[in-house]
């Protein structure tokens, strides 16, 4: 005996439709009404007719060929747009319908003569009470519902749902959008992609991320459905081993992802690249971070006190991201260094703390700019380390200025900055200068680059138009046990 | 029940003692503000009691109301 | 009106709101006693009050200034900051 085979997901259920003649109507429609007698004439004929009624299941009349549709099922699941729709069913299926008043239609149809004597020829109908957007939603959940899978919550009726959300531990301190099923719904159709498909395993606890459970952290978070592919491309750059997002929240340094996103998806979602980049205002800045930290937080069990033991934390971690300033960068985008096409959209995950600004409002040449930025990076996590942190410096347009003016290259500035980078290391060795943190005797006279040459430094062009400052974030160690930036394509 | 449910949220474990009449409201109570709070009933009429009779009541009542805010 | 919301976590623990984790015993504890105010409660309080220090916790004693609405927020946190459990009594 053959093995059965795997029962596909069960479809939401549609209601099959009688076979014969299928009215769908409303009271509250002048051409229904128009057509209630023929729909009276046409009961008493040959082929048996049923009526579904939207509103008033005694209209056209009280018979028992007249059935209460007032949940819409039937309509909904039929794609009824216009009422009177008139179908003919057989076998279960609809073989043609037509939709309003036309007694031609209505006669080649139904197979009748002369019905409606006295009515004009045709009349549109008006609209279906299961395509009225104010109840979209509703029917949304109700009978599309089935493609969610998560645990249904009451929220009790003397709850307040925003106190509700922090009652249950779901946020990061600051309120979030209730979770329901509409707006999931909705949140869910910013993407192609099936609820049930798994995004990533995530940390800490490795629990399979549904595209479905990210939606849900996405609508909390506050953020749109055309967000929706930039949370989950970041999310599967941050859990993968590379970026090493457990080690991320285990760390007691104060790190967390800073997203950087790049491509057309900046324009499209309208991310903030210029005025206040790194700041608060702007929306998809705003949650896309903070949907992959309530993501990791609820799902993977990532929580401040629990896995995560920074000592001081950064406000970045309530979600950093924010879009590189391409139009106006006399350099490659961080995505074309990493190997993307321009006009691909991608989202790179870096390890990386707060943003410490830099001032250099004096700097004429690109070589005097490019010595005191070496000089305040040599502080980065603290002047006594090198090669072991990674940094990423966020160019403003000013500072840019002086590179685009002087035909300097992405590469020619990074091998200048790193010549200029070098530091004795007798100058920093455990003990001298009286301070005892510092590098081992061993490591004594010679050179060493602030940042490790190989990617230590992450470099991207963002911020107003005025301002001669620049940012540094510092980020977190390289190597095993350590984290690298990744980079991950956004997918619709 | 407010207060209790209140009180708990701030961290404070918390028992509601009223008597058997208010038993099915602060069910419907609870369930309404979504946290089943420890509550403890005694015999009612109250308002007709000695104090004597007050005290024994509570004396009655004494260990269920104890064990409603401690654990396990 | 009741609202439904779907479960943002890994669903590995209960959704609804937990009672607070309670202490093994009420020796060397604070309890708060906090009397609604209707007639005859403070005697049921008193001995409460009495077998409370018995098994060895201080006992604050508390009172609403009315039944009838829920305790002002200010005598909520006096509560919350000076004790560790609380008994509320008597409705009737």
């Amino acid at each position: 005996m053959p093995e059965p085979a795997t029962p596909a997901r069960p479809e939401p259920a549609t209601p099959i439709l009688p076979d014969g003649l299928v009215a769908i109507v409303k009271r509250d429609c002048p051409t229904c009404e128009l057509v209630a007698p023929v729909l009276l004439d046409l009961a008493g004929a040959d082929t048996p007719l049923t009526v579904f009624t939207q509103d008033d299941p005694s209209f056209p009349t009280a018979a028992d060929w007249v059935v209460d549709d007032t949940d819409l099922g039937v309509s909904w699941h039929h794609d009824i747009e216009t009422v009177p729709t008139l179908l003919l069913v057989r076998d279960g299926r609809e073989q043609e319908r037509t939709v309003g008043w036309s007694r031609q239609h209505w006669q080649e149809l139904t197979g009748a003569d002369a019905l409606g004597p006295g009515l004009p020829e045709m009349r549109p109908g008006c609209g279906s009470l299961s395509v009225d957007p104010t109840r979209a939603d509703e029917l949304a959940v109700r009978f599309g519902g089935s493609a969610v899978h998560s645990r249904r919550v009451q929220i009790a009726p003397l709850e307040d749902e925003m106190e509700a959300m922090f009652d249950r531990d779901w946020t990061d301190g600051l309120p979030v959008v209730p979770p329901t099923e509409a707006r999931v719904l909705r949140m869910l159709e910013g993407t192609t992609r099936a609820p049930d498909e798994i995004v990533c395993l995530a940390p800490p606890n490795l629990v399979p991320c549904s595209v479905e459970k990210v939606a849900i952290n996405a609508v909390m978070a506050g953020a749109k459905p055309e967000y929706l592919p930039v949370v989950l491309a970041a999310l599967e750059a941050v859990c993968t081993d590379e970026f090493n997002m457990h080690g991320v929240l285990a760390t007691t340094m104060a790190v967390g992802p800073v997203l950087v996103v790049n491509g057309p998806i900046r324009h499209q979602i309208g991310m903030n690249a210029g005025v206040n980049v790194l700041g608060q205002g702007n929306r998809p800045n705003a949650t896309i971070g903070r949907a992959v930290q309530l993501t990791v937080r609820n799902v993977g069990g990532g929580r401040p006190g629990e896995i995560d033991r920074s000592t001081q934390g950064n406000p970045s971690k309530l979600g950093l991201c924010f879009a590189e300033d391409e139009e106006g960068s006399a350099w490659d985008s961080l995505a074309v260094e990493r190997g993307f096409d321009p006009g691909t959209s991608t989202v790179t995950a870096f390890c990386g703390e707060g943003p410490r600004i830099i001032v250099d409002q004096q700097s004429r040449s690109p070589e005097s700019l490019t010595r005191l930025l070496a000089d305040a990076m040599r502080s980065v996590a603290s002047p006594r380390m090198v090669m072991g942190i990674d940094a990423m410096l966020v160019l403003s347009p000013e500072h840019m200025a002086r590179y685009r003016d002087a035909g300097w290259s992405k590469q020619r500035f990074r091998d200048e900055l790193t010549a200029v980078s070098m530091i004795d290391s007798d100058t920093i060795l455990a003990g001298a200068g009286g301070i005892d943190e510092g590098l081992p005797a061993d490591f004594a006279g010679v050179q060493l680059p602030k940042f490790n040459p190989d990617g230590g430094l992450t470099i991207v062009h963002a911020g107003g138009p005025a301002g001669l400052f620049s940012s540094v974030l510092a980020g977190w160690l390289r190597g095993p046990g350590g984290s690298i930036p990744v980079t991950r394509e956004v997918r619709p | 029940m407010h207060d209790i449910s209140d009180l708990e949220r701030r961290g404070l474990p918390g028992v509601f003692v009223a008597s058997e009449p208010f038993r099915d409201g602060a069910q419907v109570q609870s369930d309404a503000l979504g946290l089943d709070t420890a509550r403890v009933f005694v015999d009612h009429p109250i308002q007709d009691r000695t104090e004597d009779e007050m005290r024994a009541l509570a004396e009655a009542a004494f260990d269920e109301i104890v064990a409603c805010i401690t654990g396990p | 009106m009741t609202i439904t919301v779907l479960d943002p976590t890994d669903e590995t623990t209960v959704p609804a709101r937990q009672r607070v984790v309670r202490p093994e015993s009420l020796h060397g504890l604070t309890v708060g006693l906090l009397d609604i105010s209707k007639p005859k409660g403070n005697h049921f309080l008193d001995q409460l009050e009495e077998q409370l220090t018995g098994l060895g916790a201080r006992v604050e004693r508390y009172t609403k200034p009315t039944f009838t609405k829920p305790a002002p927020v200010d005598l909520r946190h006096e509560i919350a900051s000076s004790c560790d459990a609380v008994i509320e009594a008597l409705a009737d």
